[in-house]
């Protein structure tokens, strides 16, 4: 039979955290391996301007930035598959990926999987991202500078993202499905004072109106039925976010929303198995936090390894 | 070999070829183009023997994209003998552009 490849080091998924980790890994002399399904970057290579991440003073884009660290660990040795993981052992030793490129083993995985925001699910909804449809306020806020905006959600990312945008754009338009926002206390009474700020209530987004790029959106009242046009230049969706954890369901913990378990060690419930970046339980996403679990992970996979198993 | 950018008069004659040909049509602005670029080049790479795997700019080729009915971007389209013979827009995963390959090239 022919001997199988065991990788020390296998990354699933090539965004910040999954490229910090190989990066790591690779400078500890570890034979390492991303698995990433498109490009590098996740959802930072759709982000056009990243503007805090230190060290890139006149800011930079998502892609670039996610080229450059995919370049700065295959530099080191790290290597690179574009594969979709399609089933994953993780308590099996080796633990065994199954991919659309055939099988990998690993003695150790650092799931770096992300999260994607949540679509409303309209037709001309990807069409439009980057042009009038837009998911972080604080990445593409900028751009609606004096403009009209709708945002759509009530929990906190929505409260949030309108707290943001009542400061930028002329008007913010916010429109929620209930009658009342999720979001926690301290941002009622704020946006409830702002001037600019007007609420939808009870209102759902039922089409997207274009040309070349978003001129307004159709809303309708879900309790009448009643519907009506709003123009705009741009939509904010902030209806939550779903973590990429479908394949490890069953063999990880998870919260309630159905992210990994995992503290700042980005050790998970089972030996040799790290969570990094948007995937993990933690307060803050950003490229930064994303990028610090990353290097994090591999200092606990070098200590696992060592451990002689 | 890379994906070659093609303009309309080039993919017609590269569809009077031998060899089906699958086209990206993409435009600068457009970032989820962008991103499948890197595993659209590895397509390039790896189906180059089988297919003439080619772009197409919709900003400097907007008639050609009108006539192929592209209304949104990334569209991939495999052309047989000339003809377009299936279509998929914003592939998620480098396997989803090889199932699409395979599928169209059965057809």
């Amino acid at each position: 039979m022919r001997e199988i490849h065991v990788y020390d080091l296998i990354v699933v998924g090539g965004g910040p955290g999954g490229y910090t980790a190989a990066l790591y890994a690779a400078r500890a002399g570890l034979d390492t391996l991303v698995l990433e399904k498109l490009s590098a970057g996740g959802q930072m290579a759709l982000t056009e301007e990243i503007d805090n991440y230190p060290g890139f003073e006149d800011g930079i884009d998502g892609f670039t930035l996610a080229e450059k660290m995919q370049q700065q660990a295959e530099r080191f040795g790290a290597k690179s598959a574009y594969a979709q993981v399609e089933r994953m052992d993780l308590t099996a030793s080796p633990k065994v990926l199954e991919t659309s490129e055939g099988t990998f083993h690993a003695r150790t995985v650092v799931l770096a999987t992300g999260a994607n925001p949540r679509e409303l699910g309209l037709p001309h909804e990807a069409a439009l991202t980057g042009r009038g449809i837009a998911y972080c306020a604080a990445c593409d806020g900028m751009r609606y500078k004096g403009k009209t905006v709708v945002v759509v959600g009530g929990g906190n990312s929505a409260a949030a993202d309108a707290m943001l945008l009542r400061r930028i754009a002329q008007k913010v338009i916010l429109v929620h499905r209930r009658d009342t926002l999720r979001a926690t206390k301290v941002y009622h009474a704020p946006l409830m004072q702002a001037e600019n700020l007007e609420f939808r209530w009870n209102s759902v987004v039922t089409e997207l109106l274009h040309e070349e790029k978003l001129t307004g959106v159709k809303v309708k009242n879900v309790h009448t039925g009643e519907e009506d046009t709003i123009p705009c230049d741009g939509v904010f969706i902030s209806v939550g976010r779903k973590p990429a954890t479908e394949l490890v369901q069953g063999q990880l913990e998870l919260d309630r929303s159905g992210y990994i378990i995992a503290d700042e060690t980005t050790a998970t419930n089972l030996p040799g198995v790290y969570a990094v970046g948007d995937v993990r339980t933690k307060p803050l996403r950003q490229v930064v936090t994303a990028v610090a679990d990353g290097a994090t992970a591999v200092h606990m996979a070098e200590e696992f390894l060592a451990g002689g198993v | 070999m890379a994906a070659m950018n093609l303009n309309k008069e080039q993919l017609q004659q590269m569809m009077n070829g031998d060899k089906p040909v699958l086209v990206d049509f993409w435009a600068p602005w457009c970032g989820y183009c962008r991103r499948i670029g890197p595993a659209y080049e590895k397509i390039a790479e790896e189906y180059g023997d089988q297919l003439v795997v080619a772009k197409v700019n919709i900003d400097e080729e907007g008639q050609l994209a009108e006539a192929e009915r592209v209304e949104v971007i990334p569209t991939l389209i495999l052309y047989k003998n000339g003809k377009a013979v299936d279509s998929v827009v914003n592939p998620g995963s480098k396997a989803a552009i090889d199932q699409f390959i395979q599928e169209a090239l059965a057809k």
